[in-house]
């Protein structure tokens, strides 16, 4: 882990760092991946799940409910005339 | 019915501890009828109340609905007195991260509450007859609980909805109660446990049983090393006061448990940088103007901007564990270590009740302290409390001593859904063991 990969991840992750931040986060980063490197010697097991318990899909038929207060989400948003305000996409 | 110096303990709560980042202030808002009084961590959303988790990316979100732990207590008679203190998005030891102020432990002012829920544990401490809703992704609950000389439970992972909370690491984040009183916890977890269509996770669960008994407990040999002889003297206090309660303490080995750690750190950030994806800016909390950008540098000034430094530490660290070429090493392997664990506990629960270790390796430790500890050094303090989270496994810390005036907490890990055995131990061990409260000066 050295400030190049880090910067790296930070394009990845959308975030612009300071060369401050670049260098203490890749000092960092190294210190906590030298200690996780133990991850190595576990072993591998058949199989995983992506949740500690079972979990399971209950399906229920789509209905079609209005949102109480559509208004409160403009609000949040700070929405002009109706419109939701972003950023150029090119 | 609800004294009449509530209001005036909430506010001493949140203006000289720091309990609260936003409290109930109208005193005619306490007056209404109301069985009993609780609060919510800020991740937690509930109408009348922003809910920033911490973090400035959220400044002035108001949102429109309660989750549904919150939504549960308060058709129960609850009055929501108010959002406790949290480090950013969950991310912490200490509840030192955070945009909206530190929390201090009230058994000692200059001294770390714990974290991340270290407003939920301070608030417990500090009201009478007081319930604390608080989130535990890796030991957000017991870690504040031991600090702060109250009683935390984790339920297990899936048993109470976490609709309205606002994410950290969906396969891990839990929400459970905090009080200095075990039978509020006892009394308010059927409420808030069950089934909820609106979190899958929650729609699997067997019927809640807080039947159950404990007549063995199991202490791994791995839990021991690295504790403060404080820490290390209370705990071998309490294993003794158990056997002379007529419960047998065995002596176990859990080798898988020093994998728990960094598995625990690899999915936990893997996940949080995913779901912190959603702060672009443009949707609620701090509302980016700058609309003139192109799309990348658009977010990427919102999220550098508000984002605190461990949330950026974690950021980078959950998107470099799953990059391609990294992935099998870290987020891979750590889902297996998942299953290692899981099967090790249930190896462990074959011969023993619950597994009991120490919360903390340490007491509440000084702010001045916690600011020169590296991040890893940070990490590594959750080595006891990691384990069970990993595993969705629920726990309890419950106080077991006072060296030096300071709380030191124990922690029992129950099987799968058997909560109602944690809550046998805390019945039994809080019959023959006083719990203190902090002096609060007048």
């Amino acid at each position: 882990m050295d400030e190049e990969m880090v910067r790296r991840v930070a394009r990845v992750a959308r975030l612009e760092l300071t060369d401050e931040e670049a260098g203490t986060f890749a000092a960092d980063l190294e210190d906590i991946l030298a200690a996780f490197a133990v991850l190595d010697e576990a072993p591998a097991t058949e199989g995983f799940g992506f949740n500690p318990v079972p979990v399971e899909d209950r399906l229920r038929e789509d209905e079609v409910v209005p949102y109480p207060d559509p208004a409160r989400l403009r609000q949040e948003m700070r929405a002009k005339d109706d419109w939701v305000r972003g950023p150029r996409l090119t | 019915m609800i004294a009449n110096t509530l209001p005036e303990a909430v506010r001493r709560a949140a203006e000289e501890y720091g309990a609260f980042v936003e409290r109930l202030e109208d005193p005619l808002a306490y007056e209404e009828g109301c069985a009993f009084h609780f609060s919510a961590k800020d991740n937690l959303c509930a109408v009348g109340f922003q809910a920033r988790a911490g973090s400035r990316v959220l400044d002035g979100y108001r949102p429109p609905f309660d989750a549904t732990a919150v939504e549960r207590l308060r058709q129960a008679g609850g009055l929501l007195v108010g959002k406790t203190a949290m480090d950013e998005f969950g991310f912490g030891t200490f509840s030192t991260n955070s945009a909206h102020g530190v929390p201090r432990n009230p058994f000692d002012r200059e001294r770390a509450c714990g974290g991340s829920s270290g407003g939920a544990a301070a608030a417990a401490a500090l009201l009478e007859g007081h319930l604390a809703l608080g989130v535990s992704t890796g030991g957000s609950i017991s870690c504040p609980a031991a600090f702060c000389g109250v009683v935390g439970l984790t339920p297990t992972y899936g048993r109470v909805s976490r609709w309205g909370l606002i994410d950290y690491g969906n396969s891990l984040d839990k929400v459970g109660l905090l009080s200095a009183d075990p039978a509020l916890i006892r009394q308010y977890l059927p409420i808030i446990a069950g089934p909820d269509p609106r979190d899958p996770t929650s729609q699997a669960q067997p019927p809640l049983d807080l039947g159950g008994e404990v007549g063995s407990v199991a202490v791994p040999e791995e839990a021991l090393a690295g504790l403060s002889g404080e820490v290390r003297g209370s705990f071998d206090d309490a294993l003794a006061a158990l056997e002379g309660m007529g419960i047998e303490v065995r002596r176990v080995a859990m080798p898988s448990l020093r994998f728990a750690l960094p598995a625990y750190y690899v999915l936990a950030t893997s996940e949080a940088s995913t779901n912190l994806a959603r702060y672009c800016g443009m949707r609620f909390g701090d509302i980016n103007e700058h609309t003139d950008q192109s799309f990348n540098d658009f977010f990427a000034q919102t999220r550098s901007r508000d984002f605190g430094r461990e949330a950026k530490r974690r950021v980078l660290l959950g998107t470099f564990t799953r990059m391609v070429g990294f992935r099998d090493r870290y987020y891979t392997k750590a889902l297996q270590v998942r299953q290692l664990v899981i099967r090790e506990y249930a190896r462990v629960f074959r011969d023993a009740d619950v597994v009991l270790t120490p919360t903390m390796p340490f007491v509440a430790p000084r702010l001045e302290e916690v600011g020169r500890m590296r991040p890893l050094e940070m990490y590594q303090a959750d080595f006891l409390t990691v384990p069970p989270n990993l595993a969705g496994l629920p726990h309890i810390s419950m106080p077991c001593g006072y060296p030096g005036g300071l709380p030191v907490g124990m922690q029992a890990v129950a099987p799968h859904w058997a909560e109602g055995r944690l809550l046998a131990l805390a019945d039994r061990w809080g019959a023959g063991f006083a719990y203190r409260r902090p002096e609060v000066r007048a």
